[in-house]
């Protein structure tokens, strides 16, 4: 194994939703020890998987599975084939082995902080973690082992923040818990860097994401909404410069004999609307109301006929579409055989729909079978984006317009894109601020089963050993 | 000098020899007291834990879901 030094230890930094465009080119100049992580490193863009969505990203980066196999494609999903049932993923809807269960087996110990979806905390020998944003509060058992959480408390002065409150739009407060939820965080990590044994180290920060989804119209000057001199212009300089000195100091804790990295799950960019998904199925005739809503109305509450009903859809940065098929839905209509031909037709429509200018708007649509291979678990029909992702999808029905400038559920302005961030950075080599190119959120596992001496065990992982980190 | 870390159980000695042979098959367990401390973990857990196998109480559904859609993931 060329380049890579035996017995060195891999430190994670895991960043959510960090686009290349900001971190590798915006804000490079002011952000010190990336740059130099940069300068001396292997840097590039990580593509991620369909659905480019936080869960289940990060699983598929660190089991090297992609969502078909693991078997999910959101936080949430339908229990079987119920219009109305359903379940939030949480740690235990993981049954494919990360790369920390993998190396617990070969006796090796493992921190693993907030890595999503971390709750409950799975029990396994040799590591110490601390779970996720999706935890429901402090009071719960969010660590393993259950002694740690008494540690982490006293480290975040008895307030570790898992996540920022989001329902409200006084941005100034989500400003202060965002920066306050970070600090914490990096805090715990310097904690379990120095005090607990590890030969991997796995950090997740929620905190960009919530940035981005928040503030990005103060902050992008491309931005529809953007309004010059807003006070949050500088924002997202503001949290990176933060951030790039709580990573400085955790270098400095992982010491000379550490590779670390810094990924992210996915990217973002700003949000140029909504799309009413629900309303257009039924204007389409593929959904039919008992009774119409005439104010914003979630789908799950909406009085729909499904004697009469061919399809319906979920919101979310991707959109969800479910056939009602006879024997399989509980008030199918569809007959299975035509159910391919049904897919098809929704397909051309869906790649017919246009913006509110009446410009062509980009979409695209994936069938899960298709897409993955096998494809377990609870999966929608279709999966589709509209405008390349800068539409997000409206699951809400009731609104005077299918388009919609506002998103329906809460504060946003960003969605999400394709390309997160890849920085690989060797004390010890002067790599030269090489880039590289083509690699995928599934290479990582493998290729980390490779630097730890396990190449030969990545059977079954869908992703491959990125050459240049050994070159 | 009592170690504030650690202490030590006695567990007949036949036990600690089936438990030996049986992490030299098993990898991950580095000794007979890591893995007692595993076990034991897991056991203590069990009864201290009032909850519901499902993770989430209804609840904590509620409020989750709540939160995902503020946060635009639903």
């Amino acid at each position: 194994m060329r380049g890579f030094s035996l017995g060195s230890k891999v430190a994670i930094i895991g960043l959510d939703s960090v686009p290349p465009e900001l971190m590798f080119q915006k804000l490079l100049p002011k952000l010190p020890n990336i740059k130099r992580m940069y300068d001396r490193g292997i840097h590039g863009t990580l593509e991620t998987c369909h659905p480019p969505i936080t869960v289940p990203a990060w699983m598929v980066m660190l089991t090297g599975k992609n969502p078909g196999k693991l078997g999910i494609y959101g936080f949430r999903h339908r229990r079987g084939f119920a219009y109305k049932d359903g379940y939030i993923v949480n740690s235990t809807t993981v049954k494919e082995k990360t790369f920390w269960e993998l190396l617990s087996a070969k006796g090796k110990n493992s921190i693993v902080l907030g890595i999503p979806p971390g709750y409950p905390p799975k029990s396994i020998p040799n590591c110490n973690i601390v779970s996720c944003f999706i935890t429901p509060g402090m009071e719960k058992q969010f660590t393993y082992p259950a002694e740690l959480k008494e540690e982490v408390l006293k480290v975040a002065n008895g307030k570790y923040i898992f996540d920022v409150t989001f329902r409200t739009e006084d941005r100034e407060a989500i400003k202060k818990e965002l920066f306050e939820m970070t600090e914490k965080r990096f805090d715990v990590a310097e904690y379990l860097a120095k005090n607990k044994p590890w030969d991997f180290f796995i950090m997740h920060e929620i905190g960009f994401d919530r940035l981005h989804h928040a503030f990005w119209k103060f902050f992008d000057p491309s931005h529809p909404k953007y309004v010059a001199g807003n006070p949050y212009e500088h924002l997202d300089e503001e949290y990176y410069v933060m951030v790039d000195e709580r990573i400085g100091k955790l270098e400095k804790i992982f010491g000379d004999n550490c590779i670390s990295f810094i990924l992210s799950d996915h990217g973002s960019k700003g949000m140029h609307g909504a799309f009413c998904v629900n309303q257009w199925l039924e204007e389409q005739g593929y959904l039919k109301f008992k009774t119409k809503p005439t104010k914003m109305t979630d789908i799950d509450k909406a009085e729909i006929d499904w004697s009469k009903t061919k399809a319906w859809g979920w919101g979310g940065y991707y959109a969800r579409i479910f056939f009602n098929v006879r024997g399989r839905e509980p008030e199918g209509i569809i007959d299975p055989t035509n159910l391919q031909k049904e897919k098809t037709d929704l397909t051309d429509r869906i790649m017919a729909i246009t913006d509110d200018k009446g410009q062509k708007l980009h979409n695209m649509v994936l069938v899960p079978d298709e897409l993955y291979g096998t494809a377990i678990g609870d999966k929608p029909d279709l999966m589709v984006y509209f405008g390349d992702l800068n539409w997000r999808s409206a699951g809400t029905v009731g609104h005077s317009s299918n388009y919609l400038f506002e998103n329906d559920t809460g504060p946003d302005d960003s969605v999400h894109s394709m390309n997160g961030i890849f920085l690989m950075y060797d004390p010890k080599k002067n790599l030269a601020g090489r880039e590289i190119r083509g690699a995928q959120i599934e290479d990582i596992a493998p290729t980390l089963m490779n630097m730890y001496g396990y190449g030969a065990e990545v059977n079954g992982m869908d992703g491959r050993k990125l050459s240049e980190v050994f070159a | 000098m009592k170690d504030s870390k650690y202490t030590t159980i006695s567990i007949p000695r036949p036990l600690h020899d089936r438990i030996e042979k049986m992490i030299l098959k098993k990898e991950g367990f580095k000794s007979v007291s890591d893995y007692a401390t595993y076990v034991l973990r897991e056991v203590v857990a069990m009864h201290e834990s009032k909850d519901v196998p499902d993770p989430f109480t209804s609840e904590d559904l509620e409020q989750i879901k709540e939160r995902l859609k503020a946060l635009g993931y639903l």
